[in-house]
C-alpha cells in the first residue's frame, strides 16, 4: 500500500559492521537541508515519525537539538503508548548528527545512533549506525524482522515469543 | 567497552533466550508445570546439564521454581517475555515503516512547496 508512495524502497539495505551494530542506509528524494530539518525539528518529527497509519501519533515531541541537550517522543499507537528518550552527542548539520536512544519500558537498554547524510544525485542518503548494548540485544532486534530481506536469519526468536505467551 | 550484559536485563533475558535448548524448555513450560526430570526426557541430556540451563533461564526471571515442593517443579513466567515482546515490537515497527513514513512526508511537503511556488508565479504573471 505505501510502496507506490514511497519510490526508493528498494535502496533500504541493513548490515551489520560488528557484533553490537546494525547499519541501515537509504535514499531520499529531497535535499540533505530538508532530510536534516524533517529528521530534527518536532513540527515535522510529529509528521512522520511514528505515524505509521490510523490510531497512531506523537502527542509529545520535544527536541532540545544541541550537543548535551535532550529529546523525548512519545508514540501513541493501537495498543497503548511507546514513549523513547535520549541525549544529542554530536549535530554537524546537515550532515551528521549522533544520540542516544532509551525506550522507556527498558531504562538500562541505552543503543546509540549515528546518523549520517550524503548528497547523492539530486537526493539524499541516510546511513545510520545503531550501536546497542550488547550482541543478544542487537540480534533480537534483527530478529524482529527490522531486517526484512537482509539475509540474516536468528531461529525465530519472535514467532517462540508469540507462542509462548499464547500457552502461557 | 564494557560488557553490558550484567547490568541490562534485556541482554541477560534475550541471551537466556538464544539458545534453542532453552527454548525448548520454556515451550514445554508453555503447557505447564514440570519436574526437572520430566524437563530432561526428550533432550539426550543429563539432568545436570539441563540444570545448568534451568539456572541460566532462572537467572533471566524466565522460570520460577516452587520453593515448598521436594522436587521443585518448574513454571514458566510469563511477565518478562512479555517486556521482551513488547519491546521486540517497538522495532519491528521502527526502522523500515518510519523511513518509507519520512520520504512519503518528504515528497508532500515539496509537493506543498511546488505548489505555493507555482500559485505566487502564476499570480505575479497575472499582474
Amino acid at each position: 500500500m505505501l510502496a507506490s508512495q514511497t519510490p526508493n524502497r528498494d535502496t533500504y539495505e541493513v548490515s551489520t559492521p560488528s557484533d553490537q551494530e546494525i547499519r541501515l542506509t537509504r535514499l531520499f528524494n529531497a535535499p540533505r537541508r530538508l532530510v536534516f530539518d524533517v529528521m530534527t525539528r518536532p513540527e515535522h518529527i510529529v509528521r512522520w515519525w511514528g505515524c505509521l497509519g490510523d490510531g497512531y501519533s506523537v502527542p509529545v515531541c520535544e527536541v532540545d537539538l544541541r550537543v548535551g541537550g535532550r529529546w523525548r517522543f512519545v508514540n501513541r499507537h493501537p495498543k497503548g503508548e511507546a514513549a523513547f528518550h535520549g541525549e544529542y552527542l554530536e549535530i554537524d548539520a546537515p550532515g551528521r548528527i549522533v544520540f542516544t536512544e532509551i525506550y522507556e519500558a527498558f531504562p538500562d537498554t541505552v543503543s546509540v545512533v549515528t546518523s549520517e547524510l550524503i548528497e547523492e544525485g539530486t537526493g539524499t542518503r541516510l546511513v545510520a549506525i545503531v550501536r546497542y548494548p550488547s550482541l543478544e540485544v542487537r540480534d533480537a532486534v534483527i530478529a524482529s524482522g527490522m531486517s526484512r530481506g537482509a539475509g540474516i536469519s536468528y531461529d525465530r526468536l519472535e514467532d517462540l515469543v508469540a507462542e509462548l505467551q499464547a500457552g502461557a | 567497552m564494557v560488557q553490558a550484559s550484567d547490568s541490562d536485563p534485556l541482554s541477560a533475558t534475550f541471551a537466556a533466550l538464544a539458545d534453542p535448548t532453552r527454548r525448548a524448555i520454556l515451550a514445554r513450560l508453555a503447557s505447564g508445570e514440570a519436574s526437572v526430570t520430566e524437563l530432561a526426557e526428550p533432550f539426550d541430556m543429563s539432568l545436570p546439564a539441563v540444570s545448568k540451563h534451568l539456572k541460566v533461564l532462572e537467572r533471566a526471571g524466565l522460570i520460577g521454581r516452587n520453593r515448598e515442593a521436594q522436587w521443585r517443579r518448574c513454571r514458566l513466567e510469563a511477565s518478562p517475555l512479555r517486556d521482551v515482546s513488547q519491546w521486540i515490537d517497538q522495532y519491528r515497527e521502527f526502522w523500515e515503516e518510519r523511513l518509507d513514513r519520512l520520504e512519503a512526508y518528504l515528497a508532500e511537503l515539496q509537493a506543498e512547496a511546488r505548489k505555493t511556488k507555482k500559485k505566487g508565479s502564476s499570480r505575479g504573471r497575472t499582474r
